[in-house]
């Protein structure tokens, strides 16, 4: 039989899609889930798999081509097909368009395909897939035996994971035939429980023990769905599923009746985070389902809680027990570098490099100039200097100013040299911008310099002051220290940290000579800067600052 | 002589007693410690219940008094303060003592004393029969609610000057009597003391009678209270009372003072109450307690130390008992090991004035405060066929709408049974209902809760009893 493979609903409010990418041609065996179409719509970019199986017989569309949704995309033959059972992570934005009815269904297919058809005859009651990494579970209760009647959803065993109890309903009616487990033992998931004669109706299959047993990984934080990628079907549909919300209410009326919140709190889901698609935004059990099912299939496909740190914050002990404590609220900003610094940290492979330069010619000539500087009004400093000899260094080494975009297996190069600056103020550290410092000289660096820390301490700095770096500078040279491993600022590959310089004695021409000596900590990204380069930076930055004329000449 | 247990309760009233009997229906070994004979706490002895006792009687007489307009005529009533005293006292020893025979049939340890914490398992019981226990508890549940706030140089030694308490026990019903305090419970009991024939003054330091409630619930309320009563000072301060021969010398202060010198039987002073952390002991375990006495808890109730929870008036406002009796079960819960938490979308609050006032969630006023867009949609009662037939239409049915989802936020009330009809109110705003499911719910005609639906038609512009068409 030919069945016609429409563009399937994408999302709310999406008619077209661009088609980026024809992934089949006529004679091609495509298997249910294979994806057969790259398309672009204004929200995204996705793949859209079959729904069936069978060998593609005309393909009716051409790459570039805009289609609507409903559009016969192409034709297949479905004669040896099996009909995939309709997937409950696709509703609402994408149920399948193609009627079910259409296909035959077969009698001997019955159990790969619990469709929403009935079907009569002997059906099988298997145990559930139990939520990840669960393969097995002890029967703890049987509440069926052989001659009983069973209706779906009727809660037929009782089962305990390592993680939690769990009461599994049928999704299977009928009179139960035989009974293959015992109370105590032990079944694996997808080990038939018993048998029963009768109806088949099993629209909603195996979903609802999933969201009893993990718990712990849903409460991760999950604040940047809406910024996160969206390459993969399953991750549009999963993100078109499980949106973040914005509540413009205050969150202490919750749209969720009490029931559903402690439903929620239960199973670890925070409610404010579920998007409710009952009238006025309403959350229902439903809608907290598919939230924490949309979690577990993220989890499932990246093997990370929503973003990229795998970490799993450990339970915090009771500290009352060993003596007087205060919780306080994190300020914006602290909440905002613990965010962004783990991220760092976490997806950025550190390495740091330490070296020290000899600043000594340096520094005369500083204390030479700096009267001349004082009167531009602004103040001669390394950092200003550095500010200078990094932008040339960039420019020499441009794999430092780049991005790492992993999901396009990109890198990007800005052909800008905008230096990042980490400011200790008292509300905690804040990281301004200055920009072009490739076209402005040190005295006008230096002004800026000292305007861009007043404004970070008075509190001035706009969220644009503090974006669109290329590379960070963190002196902590005031403070005092020898070196340290400063945290890359991500999206850039690249932070220099500054520690205090010290007269210590160099062995240079067969003496020792006290020579003023500045420690350098260059810590960069691995995966684009190799440890050679790192090397090469940071000597260069070096060499720069003992031979200030090379700046000249190179920079 | 010492008594293990797995779970002790200290404080019998509305939190402590629905907290002990959860407990003990969930299988665990309850102690429950108060200093009263049975269970019930202020709500029952000397707070809602017996004020609802009286406050039923004050408007049976008020309303004999308007039948005169209906063509009805009792004559003056006759009232006999021992009598009445009498049926107070049968309503609160009736539900007291049901607390102490449902607390038997729990098998929940009732020990009647003082508790006073030893440290984070033991609580010593002074006992009324003079002896002394200690309790060593797993966890416990403090419970300890709220007393009336006392005024240096106001709450001055005498029996003429009464809090809720002295004014509940009626001792008898003075003929000039001043209430300091325009809030709930001043109100209600000025109400009470109003319909037995007392001429009551009531003074309010602030600009209305029950600060923070949305004004236009309290116009309905006052209008009807200046008639009943001899005078409503506002912004109006007292700075002195003291005992004279004939009476209460009381000293007013404020803008409209007109006699600032006056005499009165009688002065309660109700502006206010204080939770209970003082003397318990608590220095004793690792409970906070904030600048202003309250125990610091989390959401499921549980105080800086770990085996102790709180629950109640001492945990914090609104001090009500169906907000403690919720507490205590979330607490219960919570040391039961459920996933638990104390987050209600709404906690209503009622004024058993005469003609109530009742809110739920978002107020008008809080919205403001906090600059939330909100849509109000009001029904008068005016229009409603049942306020008519009571000859009761100065009420008002109000609800606080999120204008974007059509969400109910906010309900509010005033008129006769608004402490009863808030409820669907209540459940509208758990429930996470829509306007649309008010309006589109049906009501019984003809009766005062067609008001909820008539609010929500008005919010459309097509409400059946009232022509108020839609702006926009």
């Amino acid at each position: 039989m030919i069945t016609e493979f429409k563009l399937p609903e994408l999302g709310e409010n999406i008619l077209t899609a661009d088609v980026v990418k024809v992934l089949v041609k006529p004679g091609d065996k495509i298997a249910a889930d294979q994806s057969v179409l790259e398309i672009e719509t204004d929200k995204a970019t996705v793949e859209v798999p079959s729904e069936y199986a069978g060998v593609v017989k005309e393909v009716f569309v051409k790459e570039g081509e805009k289609l609507k949704v409903g559009a016969v995309v192409f034709t297949f033959e479905t004669g040896t097909a099996e009909v995939k059972a309709e997937k409950p992570e696709v509703k609402p934005a994408a149920k399948p368009t193609p009627a079910p009815e259409e296909v035959p269904v077969k009698e001997d297919v019955i159990k790969s395909v619990p469709e929403a058809k009935a079907v009569t005859g002997t059906f099988e009651f298997v145990l559930p897939h139990l939520g990840e990494n669960i393969a097995s579970a002890d029967i703890t209760k049987l509440l069926i035996k052989a001659g009983d009647k069973v209706e779906v959803d009727q809660t037929v065993i009782e089962i305990e994971t390592d993680k939690a109890t769990v009461e599994v309903p049928s999704d299977i009616s009928g009179i139960v035939k035989e009974v293959f487990v015992k109370e105590g033992s032990k079944a694996k998931v997808g080990e038939v429980i018993f048998t029963v004669e009768g109806v088949s109706t099993s629209p909603k299959p195996k979903q609802e023990t999933k969201i009893s047993a993990p718990v712990k990984k849903e409460e991760a934080p999950a604040p940047v769905l809406q910024e996160a990628e969206t390459s993969k079907a399953e991750k549009f549909f999963a993100q078109s599923e499980i949106p973040v919300k914005v509540n413009t209410v205050p969150q202490l009326i919750v749209p969720a009746a009490p029931s559903v919140r402690r439903f929620a709190r239960e199973i670890g889901i925070n409610i404010n985070m579920v998007m409710g698609l009952g009238p006025g935004g309403r959350i229902s059990i439903e809608d907290v389902k598919a939230y924490a099912k949309g979690l577990n299939e993220q989890y499932a496909a990246t093997g990370c809680p929503r973003n990229a740190l795998c970490i799993q914050a450990e339970p915090l002990p009771d500290f009352g027990k060993w003596g007087d404590f205060e919780r306080k609220q994190m300020s914006n900003i602290r909440r905002k570098t613990a965010e962004h610094l783990s991220y760092s940290w976490g997806s950025i492979p550190h390495v740091t490099q330490f070296d020290k330069a000899d600043i000594t010619k340096l520094e005369e000539i500083r204390k030479q100039f700096g009267k001349k500087v004082e009167q531009e009004g602004g103040k001669l400093t390394i950092t200003a200097i550095l500010i200078k000899v990094i932008a040339s260094a960039l420019k020499v080494f441009p794999q430092f100013n780049s991005s790492v975009d992993m999901d396009k297996n990109e890198i990007i190069y800005k052909k800008y040299f905008n230096i990042g600056l980490a400011v200790d103020t008292d509300r905690g550290l804040l990281v301004p911008v200055i920009r072009d410092v490739d076209k402005k000289n040190i005295i006008q660096l230096s002004k800026e310099l000292n305007e861009v820390s007043a404004r970070a301490r008075d509190k001035k700095l706009s969220l644009e002051d503090m974006q669109g770096g290329s590379f960070t500078i963190s002196n902590l040279g005031g403070i005092g220290g020898t070196y340290f491993t400063p945290v890359v600022n991500s999206p850039e590959v690249a932070i220099l940290g500054v520690s205090r310089s010290s007269y210590e004695p160099v062995y240079t021409e067969g003496q020792f000579e006290p020579r003023l000596m500045l420690p350098l900590s260059l810590s960069y990204d691995h995966r684009v800067i190799d440890g050679a380069d790192g090397a090469r930076f940071i000597r260069w930055v070096i060499e720069a600052l003992e031979n200030p004329f090379l700046l000249s000449l190179e920079g | 002589m010492a008594v293990n247990t797995q779970l002790a309760v200290l404080g019998g009233g509305p939190g402590g007693y629905a907290a002990a009997f959860l407990a003990a229906d969930l299988g665990m070994d309850v102690t429950l410690i108060d200093l009263e004979k049975n269970p019930g706490g202020v709500c029952l002895y000397r707070g809602c219940i017996p004020s609802k006792a009286l406050l039923h009687i004050a408007k049976l007489i008020s309303e004999a008094e308007e039948a005169k307009k209906w063509g009805v005529e009792f004559g003056a009533p006759k009232i006999d303060v021992d009598k009445l005293r009498e049926f107070k006292n049968g309503v609160v020893n009736k539900l007291t003592g049901g607390l102490g025979q449902l607390s038997k049939q729990r098998k929940v340890n009732y020990i009647q004393g003082r508790g006073e914490f030893l440290n984070s398992t033991t609580i010593r019981v002074k006992k009324t029969d003079g002896t002394a226990e200690d309790v060593i508890f797993g966890k416990a549940i403090l419970a300890t609610g709220s007393v009336p706030v006392k005024v240096p140089g106001l709450s001055i030694d005498s029996p003429r000057v009464i809090d809720s308490t002295g004014a509940l026990e009626l001792n008898d019903i003075p003929a000039r009597m001043l209430v300091i305090g325009g809030g709930y419970i001043g109100l209600e009991l000025t109400s009470v003391y109003a319909a037995l024939g007392s001429r009551v003054t009531v003074v309010e330091m602030t600009p209305g009678l029950l600060p923070g409630a949305d004004r236009d619930l309290v116009t309905a309320l006052s209008r009807r209270l200046e008639k009943k009563l001899e005078k409503i000072m506002l912004e109006t301060k007292v700075v002195s009372i003291t005992e004279v021969p004939e009476g209460l010398k009381v000293k007013f202060e404020g803008k409209n003072v007109t006699e600032p010198e006056q005499i009165f039987d009688k002065v309660l002073i109700s502006i206010g109450r204080k939770p209970v952390t003082s003397g318990l002991g608590l220095e004793n375990t690792g409970v906070k307690v904030n600048e202003r006495g309250f125990v610091i808890v989390d959401k499921q109730l549980k105080s800086a130390d770990p085996n102790i929870y709180a629950i109640g008036d001492i945990v914090g406002n609104p001090m009500l008992a169906h907000k403690a009796a919720a507490e205590g079960k979330t607490a219960v819960e919570a040391i039961a090991g459920h996933k638990t938490a104390f987050e209600p979308n709404a906690i209503p609050a009622v004024v058993f004035t005469d003609p109530e006032i009742a809110w739920a969630g978002l107020t008008e006023t809080e919205a403001k405060e906090k600059g939330i867009k909100i849509e109000v949609a009001k029904f008068p009662w005016g229009a409603s066929g049942k306020a008519t037939t009571m000859d009761r239409n100065e009420g008002m049915t109000k609800l606080i709408i999120e204008p974007e989802t059509e969400r109910i936020l906010g309900v509010a009330i005033a008129g006769v049974g608004a402490g009863d009809m808030i409820a669907e109110g209540t459940l509208a705003i758990e429930m996470g209902a829509v306007v649309k499911d008010l309006s589109l719910t049906i009501h019984p005609h003809p009766t005062l809760s067609e008001t909820m639906m008539g609010a929500a038609e008005v919010f459309y512009g097509h409400a059946t009893d009232m022509y108020r068409p839609r702006r926009k």
